[in-house]
């Protein structure tokens, strides 16, 4: 059986005794036949404001016959075909009693198709083909830049959206130079689009990639309007997001007792402070030893050079809270046993970017690699005095 | 250390959760609020004008609201009642349970209403964790809860195949839980066939802890519902009983980077609340355990810490699969932290999940055995921990 305008003639038949209006089939006692060339021929029997409708080859005591073929029938059902037009040209016969069949067009709702699950590929097609209307230029002023969608899975497929002047254009196949390059299987890409999912969901699970700018992926949401799919309409009302930025400007006051390891760092010195009960360092030093809980009042210059403890070596590019920049990645954040400390009395710093994966860390018996210090020059008495440390060779 | 008996018994009589997501750009947060505590309410079956006092919180970083707990007066029904806010970081969602668990046994309120929420796509998770650190040295070097000192440390220990393949074991345990959860933010659906190919392609964060390993960043709230034995008994026919909790902070400055690493607090909390409660082999008494898991990793190294395990006894569990629902000591049969993590609300679902355990009305993830002694966990900071311990019977309590 074919589907025309994507409605099966069978599914206006079967869903005749749902669109049944008693009301309009007030006086109305007889049968009426379809013949729908190449479907079949239904039967609909109209008494005491009842109906019964059968799919039956006999269509004898039937009032009137009506024969056309299917494309006809359900395009005048949908109101995609003009009635008069096939009636005239002959498309659409009708055999008896003219009349009779009239009165029967008060008698049905009209047939609303369900809305219909498209499949992934009809969905792919239809996202990458609103891509161009769904760009918004106001939102992306001054960009110019060219996506990549590298769409995996039998029903994906790979386009490129170049966004330049204000307009946006949308190719079959992957450009050279990309800015940015997203992938995911077509499956996952119709759930992301559709709301079902998210991307760091994808991401986290490894079935989506971003490869190049990816604060320019993060934008895509901003720069296109949501997709919605054919048929459906969009949100009655934006659901407005309102964006903040938060950019203070903070000072904060560090007291004698870490004012004077600060100082220390404007001479070169690294200064630990010292418990009198347990005797432990405190790198940077605090006012009292918080297992003791005694002030801490003994001094001594540690270091500077030590051995490396532990290091996280950090892919992640997280944002610098004090510059908002983005660190550059991988970098490998160090806690260092200085000379002339023991135990836990590590110090927490930074190593040099090109040195991450040369060092070792200590483990048991086996010292980490040694390490040195890289003053910055001029020192204000601030974590920066020190840039890094690096391998002490 | 010195701890003072209840002055009454307080009981959990109300649960709600919202669906956990990071799409929630439908409901602004007292909305959202709304959601979990006209839930709570139902599940106990009284109205707002029987709770005498709401406890709120969550981190205020991450949104960048300043006492947003009344802003969400309109959410949470606390017009005209008692209020407390509540804001100790990742620890949030369980230290306000502690507090209205001591507002209650104090004779203070008989009914509390505590409500941890968090809505992390309106801020920045990272950056808010990074800013927490103190602003005289640490904030410059802090990656946010980010670490892959636990999975060095398990693979020097363990060896590299033997401990990545338990981190990974492990999260996709928690995965096949999420999967049972309606609640969920994450349920990937992922299969132990996919452990070789998740181990070496889910993007790197620090050192061997993979995107994969980490806790989501997600939208939602949760509401509890406590009270005093006597309301407690008239309002529903099975409250989960607060038998104790503990909260453990170290300095706030790491120091376990050493040659001598101290007690870990997690370590120290089990201790102290299991000696106190007389429960001698935690393995034993517990049915299920939900622990705050902020990434797979941590999920298998604490394991050892809160049963007061030995070796590798905690790496077979996980080996085991006897973590997994229907295993010895299921472990976050909801899936856990690293499938929905509002982080305000994340400690909460910890309490409100094993409470389900107890009452067995979890649903899809209730474990088969019935649950009579429950654990639960609250993390934050430089390793904060909160402990607590949930009972179905008032009495017998050490038996």
């Amino acid at each position: 059986m074919s589907e025309y305008f994507g409605v099966k003639v069978e599914d206006l038949f079967s869903t005749m005794p749902e669109r049944f209006r008693p009301e309009g089939a007030e006086g109305i006692d007889a049968s009426f036949g379809y013949d729908i060339q190449g479907e079949g021929k239904w039967k609909l029997t109209v008494k005491d404001k009842k109906i019964k409708i059968e799919k039956t080859p006999n269509l004898s005591g039937c009032v009137t016959v009506t024969t056309t073929d299917g494309e006809t029938f359900v395009g005048i059902n949908l109101g995609k075909v003009d009635a008069m037009k096939a009636f005239s040209s002959g498309k659409f016969k009708v055999e008896g009693d003219f009349g009779a069949l009239a009165k029967t067009g008060k008698m049905f709702r009209k047939y609303v198709p369900p809305p219909r699950e498209l499949t992934t590929k009809e969905y792919i097609l239809d996202m990458f083909g609103t891509l161009e209307k769904r760009f918004q230029p106001e939102r992306a002023e001054g960009l110019g830049v060219s996506i990549g969608y590298d769409i995996g899975g039998e029903d994906g497929g790979k386009w490129t959206a170049v966004i330049q002047g204000g307009k946006c254009a949308v190719k079959e196949g992957l450009a050279e130079n990309l800015s940015v390059k997203l992938q995911a299987q077509a499956t996952d890409w119709v759930a992301l689009m559709l709301g079902k999912t998210d991307a760091m969901s994808l991401l986290s699970a490894g079935r989506a990639a971003v490869a190049g700018d990816a604060k320019l992926a993060l934008k895509l949401g901003e720069i296109f309007a949501p997709y919605v799919p054919p048929g459906e309409k969009a949100a009655e009302q934006e659901l407005i997001v309102l964006r903040k930025t938060i950019s203070v400007d903070q000072k904060f006051a560090t007291g004698p007792v870490m004012g004077k390891f600060l100082n220390g760092l404007k001479d070169k010195k690294i200064m630990a402070n010292q418990c009198p009960k347990c005797g432990r360092f405190q790198l940077p030093p605090r006012e009292v030893c918080a297992e003791c809980r005694v002030r801490a009042t003994g001094w001594k210059e540690v270091g500077p050079k030590g051995h490396l403890m532990v290091m996280d070596v950090v892919y992640y590019a997280s944002p610098d809270p004090l510059t908002g920049e983005t660190r550059e990645t991988p970098y490998g954040s160090i806690h260092v046993l200085l000379d002339g400390c023991k135990g836990n009395e590590t110090f927490w710093h930074l190593l040099r970017r090109d040195q991450v994966f040369q060092v070792k860390e200590a483990w048991g018996e086996e010292k980490g690699t040694r390490l040195r210090p890289v003053w910055a020059e001029h020192r204000t008495g601030s974590i920066h005095d020190i840039q890094y440390f690096e391998i002490d060779d | 250390m010195a701890h003072g008996k209840k002055n009454r018994n307080v009981g959990i009589v109300g649960i709600g959760q919202t669906q956990y997501s990071s799409h929630r750009e439908d409901v602004n947060q007292p909305e959202m609020v709304q959601e979990a505590v006209r839930l709570a309410l139902k599940d106990a079956g009284i109205s707002i004008r029987d709770v005498d006092c709401v406890v709120h919180g969550n981190m205020e970083l991450f949104e960048m609201v300043h006492q947003p707990d009344l802003w969400h007066v309109l959410g949470t029904g606390g017009y005209g009642k008692g209020g407390y806010r509540i804001t100790t970081g990742g620890t949030t969602g369980s230290t306000l349970v502690a507090a209205a668990d001591n507002l209650t046994a104090s004779g203070m309120y008989d009914v509390v209403m505590a409500i941890g929420f968090e809505k992390l796509q309106e801020g920045h998770t990272t950056g808010g964790i990074t800013n927490m650190a103190d602003p005289l040295w640490a904030r410059n070097l802090l990656t946010g809860a980010l670490s892959g000192h636990t999975a060095a440390r398990m693979i020097k220990e363990f060896g590299e195949d033997r401990a990545k393949r338990a981190a990974m074991t492990m999260r996709i345990i928690m995965d096949k839980h999420a999967c049972l959860n309606p609640n969920s933010h994450r349920a990937f659906g992922l299969e132990f066939d996919q452990m070789e190919s998740l181990m070496e392609t889910s993007p790197r964060l620090v050192g061997d802890l993979r995107l994969i390993h980490m806790c989501s960043q997600s939208d939602g709230a949760c509401a509890l519902i406590l009270a005093e034995e006597k309301r407690a008994k008239e309002i529903s026919k099975k409250p989960v009983w607060i038998r104790d909790h503990i909260t453990i902070h170290r300095e706030e400055t790491f120091n376990v980077f050493g040659l001598e690493p101290p007690e870990s607090t997690h370590h120290f909390a089990a201790r102290n609340l299991f000696e106190r409660n007389g429960i001698k082999d935690p393995l034993e008494y517990f049915d299920v355990f939900e622990m705050y898991d902020p990434s797979a990793w941590w999920g298998v190294d604490w394991l050892r810490d809160f049963f007061l395990l030995e070796g590798d006894e905690h790496l077979k569990l996980v080996e085991n699969k006897e973590v997994m629902i229907g295993g010895k000591i299921p472990m976050n049969p909801s899936g856990g932290v690293v499938a929905a993590n509002p982080i305000g609300a994340t400690a909460t679902a910890r309490v409100a999940e094993a409470a389900l355990q107890v009452r067995g009305d979890a649903g899809r993830h209730q474990i088969p055995k019935p649950v009579r002694h429950a654990l639960a966990s609250g993390f934050g900071g430089t390793i904060w921990t909160v402990l607590f311990l949930l009972e179905k019977e008032l009495t017998g309590w050490g038996e």
